[in-house]
């Protein structure tokens, strides 16, 4: 019997791969250039920061974090920006590559506290 | 004084050394007075950390920032609670508090049970002081908070968010969560060892549990509730990393609780529960790791730090070193009694067990997937929100109801004759309500409408049976109703006190379930004087003003609410921009209602020069439960963790038998 509810776990679990399938993959600028599917962007803030994240969307370029790479990405992103984000912070946003620009799904930008400080080891949200 | 606190910790490490070494000989050649020198260096250890904290928290105190550490977290300015908070601030001191608990609740342990279970004790000791060893080495050589440098003006400060009362007490909480799961892994591993696997580890170790499981799951809800009230974001759980990395552990822990009572009563899943603990122990291993490591993605985990390989080799070696002690002793770990019937109440607690498990993996899965895709395919791939939504309704309405039947149905074998009489009224009273919240409209959402139903169920199922308790108890010559049932929490805390956390569980479950499924929002860029409706309120944007504070600048707009034609009052929403930090920060406003647990929650999300603000505006349906399913959640783990004389007494006899049974 044991037996039979593992097997049911699991085959809840193999329904959900098969129906929703794979998440996006996580990357860098430097890796962007020639894919077209949709990924979760991670990079350093780069700008000018230009435009209205409410109207028309904002404007701004992402380069590798800690990395040499001299590639950088235009984003143009929309939606809510998180009190965080400005010019030399990490960032993550979902989206995809249109005509080499990186169109970020609407509101999906966290970013990451700058390093300077520790932060609490917990489980907060942000 | 940098001196005192190191020479203080390298002493820590020597005893912990010492106790593991001298524990494990004396263990193993069963001299005894080595066993109680050991004992004792454990327990010397916890005084040694206890210094070594001391002349931390004096530093900090101090605003001595030749101390690395101090100068990183704190500042001049900081107020007292802060500074004192910022010894859980950083790696180092989070390090060290996480020594310090371990070696106090250690400590503790071993005193307290020492008499009762020598054979058992001695080897629990040797693997305590193993544990604190790998941390007491990482305080001393990997990551000290004792590092010293020229002392600048002024320290770092702490980032803004964190300056919350929150932060007092959240992470602590979580600390105790974490490290007191070491209490029961200790003693599982040490009967192991010992060979002793009857069920005196177990009852030695209950309370410890839950009181680890209890701090964890308030400490939890309180990040939440901060993360809603001052984040700012509309929600209050995101399935970050290190969100889940707390949760894990808790759900683990929650499967062995229950798995537990299986064992004492009927002998069953021993081999199980050994694995559970050892799962949650692990799991808040890995937690720690995660947050500290910078492997994933998150918005917690910044620091790319040294003990991250570590921690993951201490991860690997505890996983490893258990599952061949457990394979070892698996002739000893047989269950003397089988399952009757998959409909029984050790079948549901199985059943619950299972789906447990089953939800904290699919959570692990989430979590890891990105590093395992990356270590195999070359490339990390991130699952979704839409992931773990999935599986939490997938496994954790399955698990809402059968939270219901468990309790209520019989032990061994039960009838379906019996199954529908103890069933009908919960049944009943369920469906009418599903069917009333589907012609009101609750159909909007699927699985919020089962959420519903199923969290009456539960109700009534718990109500029933607090009335048949008291009930039988005022037939059996109590004075009062009120005194049948104080008669009745008192003589079985913990089946009651267990009722009344499966309640929380409800109102948490109302709580998600209105807030995420049948929340509603809009959004629009007002200028004064315009309004905007949302989820039956009407929200006029008045009047913007800026204020200065001892620290910041605050803009912020103030609204009128209203419903129908009902005035509700102003309600404010900005931003503060501080100075030195150089940072700025989301103040929400949120209006709930007191009757109907309503929250209207207003974002200032941009505000223009020209004092046009976009605003973001959510209507949370009862998601006050949440909060309120905290408080109960805390008070049913006070009822059943009160200390209860006769059962211990009780318990200890039956168990002291098996003990010698075992022994001879």
């Amino acid at each position: 019997m044991v037996a039979l509810s593992v097997a049911a776990v699991l085959a809840v679990f193999l329904l959900y791969t098969s129906i929703a399938g794979g998440g996006n993959p996580s990357i860098s600028p430097s890796e962007l250039q020639g894919r077209s599917g949709e990924v979760q962007l991670a990079g350093l803030v780069v700008g000018p920061v230009l435009g209205d994240a409410h109207a028309g969307g904002l404007r701004f370029k992402l380069k590798d974090i800690g990395g040499k790479a001299p590639s950088r990405v235009v984003v143009r992103y929309s939606g809510s920006v998180p009190d965080l984000f400005k010019v030399g912070r990490h960032v993550v946003i979902d989206g995809q590559l249109r005509n080499g620009v990186f169109v970020a799904e609407p509101g999906s930008m966290i970013t990451k506290c700058p390093s300077k400080y520790a932060p609490k080891q917990s489980g907060d949200s942000a | 004084m940098p001196e005192l606190g190191r020479a203080a910790l390298v002493v820590t490490l020597g005893l912990v050394a010492y106790a593991f070494v001298a524990g494990a000989v004396a263990a193993h050649l069963g001299r005894r007075r080595l066993a109680q020198s050991a004992q004792n260096a454990l327990i010397a250890a916890f005084f040694t950390t206890l210094i070594a904290s001391l002349v931390l928290v004096a530093a900090l105190l101090r605003h001595d920032f030749s101390f690395t550490y101090v100068a990183r977290t704190t500042s001049e300015a900081l107020p007292t609670g802060y500074t004192i908070s910022a010894f859980w601030g950083g790696q180092e001191g989070s390090l060290l508090l996480w020594l310090l608990i371990l070696t106090g609740f250690g400590a503790a342990a071993v005193r307290l049970n020492r008499r009762w279970a020598r054979d058992l004790i001695v080897w629990v000791v040797p693997v305590f002081a193993a544990v604190a060893t790998f941390f007491a080495f990482l305080v001393v050589a990997i990551a000290s908070p004792f590092v010293t440098q020229v002392a600048p003006p002024d320290g770092a400060g702490m980032t803004p968010s964190l300056q919350n009362p929150y932060m007092l007490a959240h992470p602590p909480l979580l600390y105790l969560g974490y490290v007191g799961l070491t209490v029961p892994f200790a003693f599982a591993l040490g009967a192991l060892l010992s060979g002793r696997l009857d069920e005196r580890w177990l009852i030695a170790t209950r309370r410890w549990t839950l009181f680890a499981w209890t701090a964890l799951g308030i400490g939890q809800l309180l990040g939440a509730h901060w993360a809603y009230v001052e984040v700012g974001w509309g929600g209050y759980y995101a399935w970050d990393p290190v969100e889940n990395a707390a949760l894990m552990p808790w759900l683990a822990a929650t499967a062995f609780l229950h798995s537990v009572m299986i064992q004492e009563k009927r002998g069953m899943l021993r081999i199980w529960n050994v694995l559970l603990v050892i799962l949650a122990f692990s799991l808040s291993l890995f937690g720690t790791f995660l947050t500290r490591s910078g492997v994933v993605n998150s918005i917690h985990s910044f620091t790319q730090s040294a003990i991250g390989p570590w921690f993951l080799a201490f991860i690997g070696l505890t996983v490893a070193v258990s599952l061949t002690l457990v394979f070892w002793r698996l002739p000893l770990l047989r269950s003397p009694t089988k399952l009757e019937s998959p409909i029984s109440r050790e079948a549901a607690f199985l059943y619950n067990n299972l789906l447990l498990l089953a939800l904290c993996l699919a959570i692990l899965w989430g979590v890891v997937y990105p590093m395992l895709s990356e270590a195999i395919r070359g490339e990390a791939v991130v699952l979704g929100r839409s992931y773990y939504d999935f599986f939490l309704r997938a496994f954790g309405l399955p698990l809402l109801l059968l939270m219901g039947i468990g309790p209520l149905i019989a032990w061994r074998r039960a009838s379906l004759r019996s199954l529908a009489t103890a069933f009908r009224w919960p049944t009943l009273v369920a469906l009418s309500t599903g069917v009333v919240l589907l012609v009101l409209g609750a159909g909007s959402s699927t699985p919020g409408l089962v959420a519903y139903t199923f969290s009456t169920f539960v109700g009534a199922t718990i109500v029933m049976e607090f009335a048949r308790g008291t009930r039988a108890r005022k037939a059996l010559g109590a004075a009062s109703w009120l005194g049948a049932f104080a008669s009745l929490m008192a003589r079985n805390r913990r089946r009651y006190g267990g009722y009344v956390v499966h309640a929380s569980i409800v109102l948490l479950a109302i709580g998600i379930a209105g807030s995420s499924a049948f929340d509603t929002v809009a959004e629009a860029k007002l200028t004064q004087g315009e309004s905007l409706a949302v989820g039956g309120y009407t929200l006029v944007y008045k009047s913007l003003a800026e204020r200065q504070s001892a620290n910041a600048t605050e803009i912020r707009a103030t609204l009128g609410v209203q419903r129908g034609d009902k005035e509700l009052g102003t309600l404010e929403a900005g931003k503060n921009a501080y100075t030195i930090e150089q940072q700025v920060s989301n103040e929400v406003g949120i209006r709930s209602d007191k009757l109907t647990g309503e929250d209207l929650f207003v974002i200032a999300e941009q505000i223009d020069p020209d004092g046009s603000v976009y605003f973001r505006v959510f209507v949370k349906p009862l998601v006050n439960l949440i909060w309120l399913a905290g408080l109960v959640f805390l008070l049913g783990s006070l009822i059943t963790l009160w200390p209860d004389r006769r059962e211990q007494r009780r318990l200890v006899a039956r168990s002291s038998e098996a003990g010698l049974a075992a022994a001879r």
